[in-house]
């Protein structure tokens, strides 16, 4: 505890959280063993944060962003996201989280391959049951933050790397999710494009988003304003960069 | 959270099993097969007993329920033993036939008919097994026979034993390719050898079953009996005025013969067989009733496997599409809402199946319809019934996979292979 409040990170406005983890676990049964995923991780996140967190290969970054994604739940501890307590959430409820709180973005952009750069933005949009008409404008609205308002009908595989993966960043920002997380997000791409999609990223940072984004790429960490470094399951280090 | 799905989701999930359908074109007939069997034969079977009750309907009531016969042996023998049984009665003998005439009330028309088949030629041209029989000129009223060309022969011409004759139009097509009824009508073929003059061709029957009802020579009743009744008893047809007597003069009939063979009340057995076209009816049925069950049967079957084949093909959509679930429950996609996709995906190909099935089959009653003869009555209940079954094999079928699909973790989505 005493090493997250000499960096002063969040716990001083407890109420003031967007993300709230304390004494969190994730633990694997392996057979006899037990594999500790993470352990008693405790921190919080404002609104408005660009965070990255970084850390050996191992280190537990997936897991974390599982846990902060609602993805999966821990195995002991507490998380409040917005206020809502989310460690004990059915599978039904955590989906709702995920469509209302969360936009993620993916290494391998993971659109579906099938359907135009428009139906894959309004994908989340369809599972938070909003009509036709207004999720095309959104939609729209979307791929047009993301300077794609001229591929909105474009299919996966007629567009470049950049451009999918903007488009995924559209799909995770259509329904203004609190926090937009990202694993490895300029892992699938080129230097030059890497640094397009962290231009972008520092946009919607000014913008007012909240970002998370996990990575291994020192440039990418770089960018942020918060790195949290992980090592065998624990928070090592918890700094303010600027 | 209440299973509430939203038109959009129900939308979303349609649009989704028809590209998924459209995506893999070889897959999707393989796996629409055991369905479009399943249906077709339900449909095919259904409309062609429809068409076949409607002929055979048809083909009887002609007589309506009025007419019955009597003869030496019934209508229908199962067995060799009693076979040989029956063979030990007393012919029927045209005394009979004069009895029931003089005694019973209720009977309207009494008529003889013998039976036999023949060889027929007209110069060169033969036809064999063409069915002889020897009428009463009663019988022609009450088998309800009509004329197209020349005139009926008088009782006289019968009672003297003249050889002339009433032909089917099959004998026309036959022996006169491509002579008119009314050209052939005071020609002179040979039955058996022996020349008859023709005096008229009847009026079509048609066809029952396939066969034709109109391959006959029909002769005096005094003519037949010379041909034929050293081989074979004579059949007495009896007619009442309505249907409602029918029964009474039966009982008549019954007591009448009953009486002239000495038969005691203790006799089980009459001594002779009273068959109406009721028999027919019931051979009729009890051949259509096996092949309804037999082709109920391979129906059954063909849908079951296909039902397998379309759960396994779900199956196999689920896992290379885990990638795409965890993905959708990542954005907020239910449980529910997933198991409905899969749902939707799974009705959707068999509802696809069905409707070929619907419409092969209707092809496949027609085909047949043509072939044998008979109208082809669509009904759209038992589209709905083929529709209907597809719709519940694909709930079934449908219903595994899409549980194991709902259940798969949004993690595997994160995950790169
Ligand atoms: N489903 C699982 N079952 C068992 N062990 C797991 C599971 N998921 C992760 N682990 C283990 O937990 C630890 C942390 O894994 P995690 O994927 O979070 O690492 P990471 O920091 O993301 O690594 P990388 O940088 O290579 O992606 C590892 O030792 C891993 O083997
Ligand atoms: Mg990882």
């Amino acid at each position: 505890m005493e090493n997250i409040d000499s960096n002063g990170s969040g716990l001083s406005h407890p109420y003031n959280s967007l993300i709230k983890m304390r004494g969190i676990w994730k633990t694997y049964q392996m057979g006899n063993e037990q594999l500790h995923a993470l352990r008693e991780v405790s921190f919080d996140v404002r609104r408005g944060e660009y965070l990255a967190i970084i850390g050996p290969s191992g280190s537990g970054k997936s897991t974390l962003m599982n846990l902060i994604g609602c993805l999966d739940t821990p195995t002991k501890g507490e998380y409040w996201i917005n206020g809502e307590q989310v460690a004990k959430m059915s599978d039904d409820e955590l989906a709702r989280i995920r469509n209302k709180e969360i936009g993620f973005v993916f290494q391998t952009f993971n659109l579906l391959a099938r359907a135009t750069a428009l139906h894959n933005v309004e994908l989340p949009l369809i599972y938070a049951g909003i009509g036709s008409s207004e999720r095309h404008d959104k939609a729209v609205d979307a791929l047009n933050s993301v300077e794609l308002g001229d591929r909105i009908s474009h299919r996966p595989n007629e567009l470049s790397g950049g451009q999918r993966q903007r488009v995924a960043i559209a799909r995770a920002l259509v329904n203004h999710p609190s926090i937009l997380l990202a694993d490895e997000p300029t892992g699938a791409l080129d230097t030059h494009t890497s640094a397009e999609i962290m231009t972008l990223f520092e946009k919607l940072h000014e913008e007012g988003n909240t970002i998370i984004v996990v990575t291994h790429e020192a440039e990418v960490a770089e960018r942020a304003h918060r790195v949290i470094t992980i090592r065998d399951g624990e928070i090592e280090k918890d700094e303010k960069i600027r | 959270m209440a299973f509430i799905p939203s038109f959009s989701i129900v939308f979303e999930s349609f649009r989704l099993a028809v590209g998924s359908l459209r995506a893999n074109k070889l897959r999707t007939m393989l796996t629409l097969l055991g369905i479009v069997v399943g249906v077709t034969a339900v449909i095919a079977v259904v409309t062609i007993i429809n068409g076949l009750d409607s002929t055979v309907a048809d083909a009887f009531s002609a007589q309506g329920s009025t007419a019955f016969s009597v003869s030496k042996r019934p209508l229908v023998i199962t067995s060799r033993e009693d076979l040989i049984r029956f063979n030990k009665r007393k012919d029927v003998t045209d005394q009979d036939a004069e009895a029931i005439e003089r005694l019973c009330d209720t009977c309207w028309r009494v008529g003889m008919s013998i039976n036999g088949s023949s060889l027929v030629k007209f110069g060169e041209n033969r036809a064999e097994n063409v069915s002889v029989r020897g009428l009463s000129l009663e019988m022609f009223d009450i088998e309800n026979v009509s004329l197209q060309a020349g005139r009926l022969w008088t009782e006289q011409e019968g009672r003297s034993g003249r050889a002339v004759c009433v032909i089917g139009t099959d004998i026309v097509e036959n022996l006169f390719a491509g002579r008119s009824p009314f050209s052939v009508v005071g020609e002179e073929i040979r039955v058996d050898g022996v020349p008859f003059r023709i005096t008229a061709v009847a009026e079509p029957f048609g066809k029952v079953l396939g066969f034709s009802r109109d391959n006959f020579v029909y002769v005096p009743f005094e003519v037949g009996q010379r041909m034929f009744g050293s081989r074979d008893s004579i059949v007495v047809h009896v007619q009442v005025r309505n249907s409602g007597l029918f029964e009474t003069a039966k009982d008549e009939v019954r007591s009448i013969m009953r009486n002239r063979r000495k038969k005691s009340f203790s006799d089980t057995d009459d001594g002779f067989s009273i068959d109406s076209q009721d028999a027919f009816i019931g051979i009729y049925q009890n051949a259509t009733s096996g092949i309804y069950f037999a082709t109920i049967g391979v129906a059954v079957i063909s849908l079951v496997v296909g039902g397998i084949v379309v759960m396994n093909i779900m199956l196999v959509s689920v896992t290379e599409r885990t990638k795409e679930i965890g993905l959708r429950k990542a954005v907020g996609a239910r449980q529910s809402d997933i198991l409905l996709q899969f749902m939707i995906e799974s009705v959707t190909v068999t509802m696809v199946g069905g409707a070929i099935g619907v419409f092969t089959g209707y092809g496949l009653a027609y085909l047949l319809s043509v072939v044998l003869g008979f109208p082809l009555l669509i009904s759209p209940s038992s589209a709905l019934l083929g529709v209907t079954v597809s719709f519940v094999v694909g709930m079934i079928s449908g219903s595994y996979p899409a549980w194991r699909a709902s259940r798969l973790s949004p993690i595997d989505a994160m995950r790169n292979e």
